[in-house]
């Protein structure tokens, strides 16, 4: 698993890209790492989702700080999301390290379709609802969507 | 305040099952779970997108270091990978956030999710 120096240049700008994605849409860049790791650095599955959980606590603490300092983060769902996420992190962690790591590969390989196509999907529905004089959903605002 | 109305208005149980979905996929794929979170937090509370967005990241503060802390000693965590994409990604977190306030990001999310499914598929596909 070592890294050769032409990769350095891949991995950097890999990691600039899911840290813009985080910024905006608030997800912590895995769903780039772990593909990245895989399939440009020959991880196997179950190294590079590791390796992805480590990269990603700097970007969640960077950017959740930022956040909070214009009132953006609601502190109590956030912990009470982190209670359930101990349960569930257990459980997972039983399941993956229990699968062979290209069956591994291939389930993360369905959730990534998965959430390319809700992406897409709901891309085009605000590209199109756009057009209509409605208060967007993209983020850009932050007035409540419903009342 | 604003704050305290959503703090009064979010039943805890909701939140909770939030986080052990998202902690399953954070263990089991090795994302922080904020593509589950976010969505979900739309759907069950009454937080605006980015505010979903920002209360995610601080989810996945607890997510990530909770899957770190139980694969350590496995000998699965390469920390030298993870400080090299880790470390830019920092830079574009903050790059993110501050393209968050002032674009409309529909056409960057098509064009990412036009790549994450040719990712997807290669995937499946076999390494």
């Amino acid at each position: 698993m070592t890294l050769e120096l032409a990769s350095l240049a891949i991995a950097a700008s890999a990691g600039i890209a899911a840290g813009v994605l985080s910024g905006l849409f608030g997800v912590g860049g895995g769903i780039v790492f772990v593909p990245v790791l895989v399939l440009l650095f020959s991880f196997g599955q179950l190294d590079a989702q590791a390796t992805s959980l480590a990269a990603i606590i700097p970007v969640a603490v960077i950017g959740a700080w930022r956040q909070s300092g214009e009132e953006l983060v609601n502190w109590r769902a956030a912990a009470l999301m982190g209670f359930g996420a101990a349960v569930g992190v257990l459980g997972g962690a039983e399941i993956a390290t229990r699968l062979p790591d290209a069956t591994l590969s291939r389930i993360f390989g369905v959730v990534v379709v998965l959430v390319a196509g809700e992406m897409l999907i709901s891309a085009t529905r605000r590209l199109r609802a756009q057009r209509r004089p409605e208060p967007d959903l993209s983020g850009a605002s932050d007035d409540p969507r419903r009342p | 305040m604003e704050l305290a109305v959503q703090f009064r208005r979010e039943g805890a149980m909701p939140l909770i099952g939030i986080g052990v979905v998202a902690g399953l996929f954070a263990a089991m794929f090795g994302i922080g779970g904020g593509v589950v979170i976010v969505p979900l937090l739309l759907l069950v509370t009454q937080l605006t997108p980015r505010r979903a967005a920002a209360t995610s990241l601080a989810t996945l503060i607890l997510t990530s270091l909770i899957g770190v802390v139980r694969y350590s000693g496995t000998g699965h965590i390469n920390w030298q990978a993870a400080a090299l994409i880790g470390a830019p990604a920092v830079i574009g977190v903050l790059i993110g956030i501050r393209l968050q306030k002032r674009i409309s990001a529909e056409w960057l999310v098509l064009g990412f999710g036009l790549f994450l499914l040719l990712i997807g598929l290669r995937l499946i596909v076999g390494v």
